[in-house]
């Protein structure tokens, strides 16, 4: 069947299989494959991406529900503030997790320019990561906040 | 998997059409969260989906009279940043607040939540404490069924394979009256709910409990309400040793039903903690205000 | 004046993972590849016979291997050869590699997985360490199931234990644990243009996988080549060979490029874990809190693969007195095939399982003699010129000033 999306700005009008979800269409169908696939059922956020302005387990959409969405991925987050701050901070490890960490830190930052800690950590709550233990990932959202607001610069 | 089609009907008339058309070869899909995992798991095996996502008459809360009605396609992130419902329904924002995680909440609907029936559904036990009626609708009409005698088994709803679950609907609370949620998960997010509690509450100046309704997760096969201990408290003054009568019904009956399984014990102790939490939260909401811990 | 330390240094590969731009095996595509499938025992322990043929039937399906198309020899293991490429009569644990399914799709391979045939004759099994222990247990490799004991013996704890006023003696159990990195194995393997055997994938020792592939392949080092591209996590997870070899049978033998990226469920069920540890202690103390004596017993389970037991369980031993002097020690660690997950490498090795032991035993000593946790800590922990129970002295020792620090909270 075909659907049309649009995804990091660009329209296509695609084909796609039944059985194919939004993670595959964005791996093997488009080549973004800055969006991860950690666990399949949607508790490692690794797919993280954002959909119509909110953020989705790409694993758990299946291609044909994307039909006339809007889709932003890893590749398409022009904001450079939010990852040179997780450059900065260390809040990147061994990286798996980051690109759906950015997009969670995108979304929360998108509405909230001054999020509490407390924001933070519930904005990536959906986002597991094994290396980290978090509190770089906190420091690297919270510094981004900063820089936006037109804080100290990097 | 073995798809053949998959359809985005805009219209209710056009899921229905196709639903009279596929019946038991299809499936509904909506967020999708627990579908595409039991999709893939090979648990379910249908031949077409048919996705309501894009049916916009299902989403959203109305006020119609006394009543609040839900429409099955609601997230839970548009629930639990619902303007409509008012803070004596905090129970219900609550439990929509604790499923799964942002990405499940924005995608997640409550009519799914329903029609899973899962013991550990999270927005099913406020909705059980409210009362709350359901519409389900097919080609032949609607008919609407209380919630609380809609799950049959774990898994199994009364829902037939030509019909939609459509609204949720339930009286909005007033003056006095006031619904408190709480949970017990291994973590805060992504956590299935180990026990859940909600409690709607209406009760007098001099503290006589006048309507409580009590529902519970996770300690049965499906949520379902705990009539014992509301039959109790109905008419009493909530008082210590009330509550403490109370809580030793409730331990007894949650252990009887889960007798023989190795969560009995644990469970029947720590629910009676999930249930006062949920009952104080409700209670002061019912007074009108205040804020409590979790 | 130093140049990198006490300042942030960023990642050189921080930039490509923020972008989205860092690759995983899982992120390569090539023209033409085909996808691989594992087929894995559903039983702990039990006798096989396999059947491929209607798998190789199915449209797609481009070969089946087995044990019998390794063309090297069909074993490996980061010490013991114990494991095989694919299980040729016995499986010893559940998830063991029977067979990979080569197809022209990841859904083809998965679906023509389900068609290879296994007969299992099952076995009585094993799960618990100390019944392995046993001479009637069952046994996992046709042998005695204890494969490593390891002593330590400092000064004489049966005379030292008369002397104590105080004994605590307690058992401690700790479970296995699982290292859940986030990026699940994947790899690709193909010839180059040298004629080279590659194989890309995430792994912690890509010379030991080198070596290990080689052998399995019966070709010389120098025929393969193992590159390693971004890595999700390890934490000696990866440290173990899981898909590496089957890869490059594949491979090898096809001439095309082939791919496999495992689920969640299957990572879990491939790879290593941490072993569970049952550890007997006794641990004796003179009333004013000076330990005199200390005894264990350590049992490892090593599940149905050695790994890298030998050495995690003799680092449990050296570690078991803790950051404390003892003058008599008796310490026996064991390591024992069981029909378990198997058991590797983890974060810390060894030395993560002791601390529940021996800390325990130091707060229930403290609380029986009417001191406080610093207190008998500070009293027995290592100093400058310490001796441990293996006989090292030790230098630059700040413990002491840690513990003090500890007394403001």
């Amino acid at each position: 069947m075909k659907i049309e999306l649009n995804v990091n700005g660009k329209d296509y009008s695609i084909e796609i299989e039944e059985h194919l979800r939004l993670i595959d269409l964005l791996r093997d169908k488009l080549n973004l494959t800055g969006t991860k696939e950690g666990c399949g059922e949607g508790e490692c956020g690794a797919c993280t991406v954002i959909m119509d302005g909110r953020i989705v387990n790409s694993c758990l959409v299946m291609a044909f529900q994307a039909h006339k969405s809007k889709i932003i991925t890893i590749e398409g987050v022009e904001d450079e503030d939010i990852k040179n701050a997780f450059i900065e901070e260390g809040a990147v490890q061994c990286g798996f997790c980051t690109p759906g960490m950015i997009l969670a830190a995108k979304s929360l930052l998108d509405k909230n320019e001054n999020p509490s800690e407390q924001d933070i950590r519930e904005a990536i709550s959906g986002n597991l990561c094994r290396c980290t233990g978090y509190n770089k990932i906190v420091s690297a959202i919270k510094k981004a906040a900063e820089i936006k607001r037109g804080g100290r610069n990097v | 998997m073995n798809l053949k089609a998959c359809y985005r009907p805009l219209t209710l008339k056009e899921a229905l059409d196709y639903l009279e058309e596929y019946k038991d070869k299809s499936k509904i899909i909506a967020g999708g969260t627990d579908l595409i995992i039991k999709l893939r798991k090979g648990n379910i095996n249908p031949q077409v989906l048919i996705d309501i996502s894009f049916i916009n008459e299902l989403k959203g809360v109305l006020e119609v009279g006394e009543y609040m009605e839900i429409g099955c396609g609601t997230t839970f992130y548009d629930l639990a940043s619902c303007i409509l419902l008012n803070e004596r329904l905090k129970g219900l924002k609550d439990a929509a607040r604790s499923v799964g995680s942002p990405q499940i909440r924005n995608r997640g609907t409550i009519g799914g939540n329903i029609c899973n029936a899962s013991p550990a559904a999270d927005s099913v036990v406020p909705l059980l404490a409210l009362d709350s009626i359901l519409t389900l609708e097919s080609k032949k009409g609607k008919r609407k069924i209380y919630l609380k005698d809609f799950f049959k088994d774990k898994g199994k709803t009364d829902i037939r394979d030509d019909e939609i679950l459509t609204t949720i609907k339930f009286k909005t609370p007033t003056k006095n009256q006031g619904l408190g949620f709480y949970k017990l998960g291994l973590r805060k997010s992504l956590a299935i709910s180990r026990i859940s509690f909600s409690v709607f509450l209406e009760i007098d100046d001099i503290n006589r409990i006048e309507i409580i309704r009590v529902a519970s997760g996770s300690v049965g096969k499906f949520p379902m309400r705990e009539y014992k201990i509301e039959n109790y408290l109905t008419g009493r003054i909530l008082d210590e040793d009330t509550l403490n009568t109370a809580l030793e019904i409730l331990e007894k009956d949650i252990y009887e039903r889960l007798n023989g399984r190795n969560t009995a014990r644990f469970k029947s102790i720590a629910a009676k903690g999930v249930f006062k939490k949920a009952l104080l939260k409700a209670l002061c909401l019912a007074k009108g205000g205040g804020k409590i811990e979790d | 004046m130093f140049e990198f330390i006490g300042k942030n240094i960023k990642r050189i590969d921080a930039k490509d993972k923020v972008e989205g731009k860092a690759i995983y095996p899982q992120d390569i595509y090539i023209e033409g590849m085909l996808y691989g499938f594992t087929v894995r025992s559903k039983f702990p322990h039990a006798f096989i016979k396999v059947d491929v043929s209607e798998a190789e039937k199915v449209d797609g399906v481009v070969k089946v291997f087995t044990y019998k198309d390794v063309p090297g020899k069909n074993h490996h293991g980061v010490v013991l050869k114990d494991h095989e490429v694919f299980i040729s009569k016995k499986v010893k644990r559940i998830g063991d590699p029977i067979a990979f399914v080569v197809a022209k799709s990841k859904e083809i391979a998965e679906y023509a997985a389900s068609l290879v045939k296994v007969e299992y004759d099952i076995l009585p099994a094993v799960f618990d360490p100390e019944e392995a222990m046993r001479e009637n247990s069952p046994k996992v490799h046709d042998k005695d199931n204890v494969f490593y004991h390891f002593k330590i013996r400092k000064g004489d704890v049966e005379k030292a234990f008369k002397e104590c006023d105080v004994i605590v003696e307690n058992v401690y159990k700790v479970p296995m644990v699982d290292h859940a990195f986030l990026q699940p194995e994947a790899g690709v393997s193909y010839i180059d243009e040298d004629g080279k055997i590659v194989v890309i994938a995430s792994t912690q020792y890509p010379h030991f996988d080198q070596e290990e592939i080689a052998q399995a392949l019966g070709v010389s080092k120098d025929l393969v080549k193992v590159l390693t591209p971004a890595v999700g996590g390890a934490f000696g997870g990866r440290e173990d060979i899981t898909l590496q070899i089957h890869l490059a049978i594949a491979a090898f033998t096809l001439k095309r490029p082939v791919k496999a990226v495992y689920s969640r469920e299957e990572s879990f069920i491939a790879h290593s874990k941490r072993h569970a540890m049952k550890m007997y202690y006794k641990t004796g103390a003179t009333k004013d809190g000076k330990l005199l004596a200390l005894e264990a017993k350590i049992i490892g389970d090593s599940g149905a693969y050695a790994s890298w037991s030998m050495n995690v369980l003799r680092k449990a031993a050296v570690h078991a007195t803790g950051p404390y002097v003892v003058e008599n020690v008796k310490i026996d660690s064991f390591a024992v095939y069981t029909n378990n997950p198997f058991t590797g490498a983890m974060r810390g090795f060894g030395a993560t399982q002791v601390p529940i032991a021996y800390e325990q035993q130091m707060d229930i000593l403290a609380r029986k003699l009417g001191l406080s946790p610093i207190e008998i800590r500070l009293k027995n922990c290592f100093k400058e010129g310490s001796e441990t129970a293996t006989g090292q002295i030790l230098e630059k020792v700040a413990l002491e000033k840690c513990i003090e620090e500890l007394k403001r909270f």
